[in-house]
């Protein structure tokens, strides 16, 4: 026989193991879509619990340093405010001497030596004065704690908003709810009343008049 | 490494309070574990991420920067850098130079087979050459230009993707624009910057040179600007 004659159309070949083929690897694909479809979720579940306990640490931390933290800033200034009232009193009393006889201003003269004496006690135990750096560092750590719960809170709305985006769009929807999964709260957030309405005086941008 | 060429020291988080603190807390919003961050003694403003996927990650700004600008800036830039972590451009980046340099030996060694490996050509085999051979010398001088150029566009829209996905995470379109006003009108130049770590900065570390902007890493900060205000 020629082999040169035989064509493959006329090949002595069964082609339903091809179609067997095929139909295995069609099976074996939207097997392997549903797991990680599946696991995607799921890791998001978690991702999600992880990130509620996250809010719960930042809270802790907040609730552990502010009152901590703003009890000894209360230290340094109640220490620096004696400083601040005797000079009050001593400019006080300067005000009251000049212009008139030579006995108040003599009197004003002692008291201020004595105040004197008192602050320079104070300064030398205290050689600088901190109370603004104190509140300022005070401050830092008050924004960068309301950041940190702020973040922590965006974490939760962002997962949340991946895990409800797949679950209720086409083809999550049809699968999703067979697998048990359904949409999750996120931050809970009133749906009406002041936290989504903007009133007209809200509109209007404030202006900072600290006079 | 690009640490050693910049003379960058670790960073602690009393002395450089807001760059921790907002590097800490960008890390937590974008679930990436904490970089390692350094700071460069330098009057110019500039930041950069650098390591090959987020666990080895290295977040740098210079002390410029970090006097210069507000929290809330300081934000915008340092999203802008956490996001290069998070999208492994960094990698990226390696990866295209590599692909590029293999191309350019191979156009080395087809233009050296061109005009010395004529010896094994029989002479029926001539006809038609020379229209060949001068596209063959056009491709010769274009393609690693043109590669250049394919590699700075990328680099040039991963900035785009950066600032978008800045934004994405402080929600402060503001902040980064801010930012990127004040790192336009900064014009302090930087003698630590090496070309070979310029597609890592937050803006063109070689201001000022008309031949470097041309074939920038980084998109004019104006465009930058004008994107960021479209998500307003």
């Amino acid at each position: 026989m020629n082999l040169k004659l035989i064509k493959w159309y006329n090949l002595p070949v069964n082609i339903y193991p091809n179609i067997m083929y095929i139909v295995l690897i069609v099976i074996a694909i939207v097997a392997i879509y549903f797991i990680s479809f599946f696991n995607g979720l799921k890791t998001l579940q978690v991702q999600i619990t992880a990130s509620i306990q996250e809010i719960g640490n930042q809270l802790k931390r907040q609730s552990n340093l502010i009152p901590n933290l703003v009890e000894s800033v209360k230290g340094y200034m109640k220490h620096e405010k004696g400083i601040f009232d005797d000079l009050t009193s001593a400019r006080k009393m300067i005000d009251q001497a000049s212009g008139t006889d030579a006995k108040s201003l003599d009197k004003a003269q002692a008291s201020i030596n004595k105040v004197l004496k008192s602050i320079n006690v104070i300064m030398e135990s205290n050689p600088e004065i901190k109370a603004s750096t104190v509140v300022a560092d005070l401050m830092e750590e008050l924004r960068d704690t309301a950041d940190k719960i702020m973040y922590a809170r965006r974490t939760l709305i962002d997962l949340s908003a991946d895990f409800n985006i797949k679950v209720t769009t086409i083809p999550g929807i049809w699968i999703a709810p067979s697998m048990g999964f359904q949409p999750v709260k996120g931050l809970d957030t009133p749906v009406t009343g002041d936290a989504v309405t903007v009133s007209e005086e809200e509109t209007v941008s404030p202006k900072v008049n600290l006079n | 490494m690009v640490l050693g060429l910049n003379h960058a020291q670790l960073a602690s988080r009393k002395d450089y309070f807001d760059f921790y603190t907002v590097t800490e807390n960008l890390a937590m919003a974008d679930h990436l574990p904490m970089p390692k961050i350094y700071v460069i003694e330098s009057e110019a403003m500039n930041a950069f991420a650098t390591g090959r996927d987020p666990e080895h990650a290295v977040v740098c700004a210079t002390t410029g920067l970090l006097e210069k600008m507000t929290r809330t800036e300081l934000e915008g830039v340092i999203g802008h850098e956490l996001s290069h972590v998070k999208n492994y451009d960094i990698r990226l980046m390696t990866i295209v130079s590599i692909l590029i340099g293999t191309l350019s030996i191979l156009i080395n060694i087809a233009s050296r087979s061109m005009f010395f490996g004529n010896g094994r050509r029989s002479s029926d085999d001539r006809e038609g050459g020379g229209i060949l051979m001068i596209i063959g010398i056009v491709m010769i001088i274009f393609a690693p230009i043109i590669a250049q150029l394919i590699q700075l566009a990328i680099s040039r829209r991963r900035e785009y993707f950066a600032d978008a996905s800045s934004v994405m995470l402080t929600r402060q379109p503001s902040g980064l624009i801010s930012a990127l006003k004040k790192l336009e009108a900064d014009n302090t130049p930087q003698q630590f910057a090496s070309t070979a770590t310029a597609s890592l900065y937050i803006s063109n570390p070689f201001k000022g040179n008309k031949l470097a902007s041309m074939f920038s890493t980084h998109p004019p900060i104006d465009d930058r600007i004008a994107a960021l205000e479209g998500m307003m």
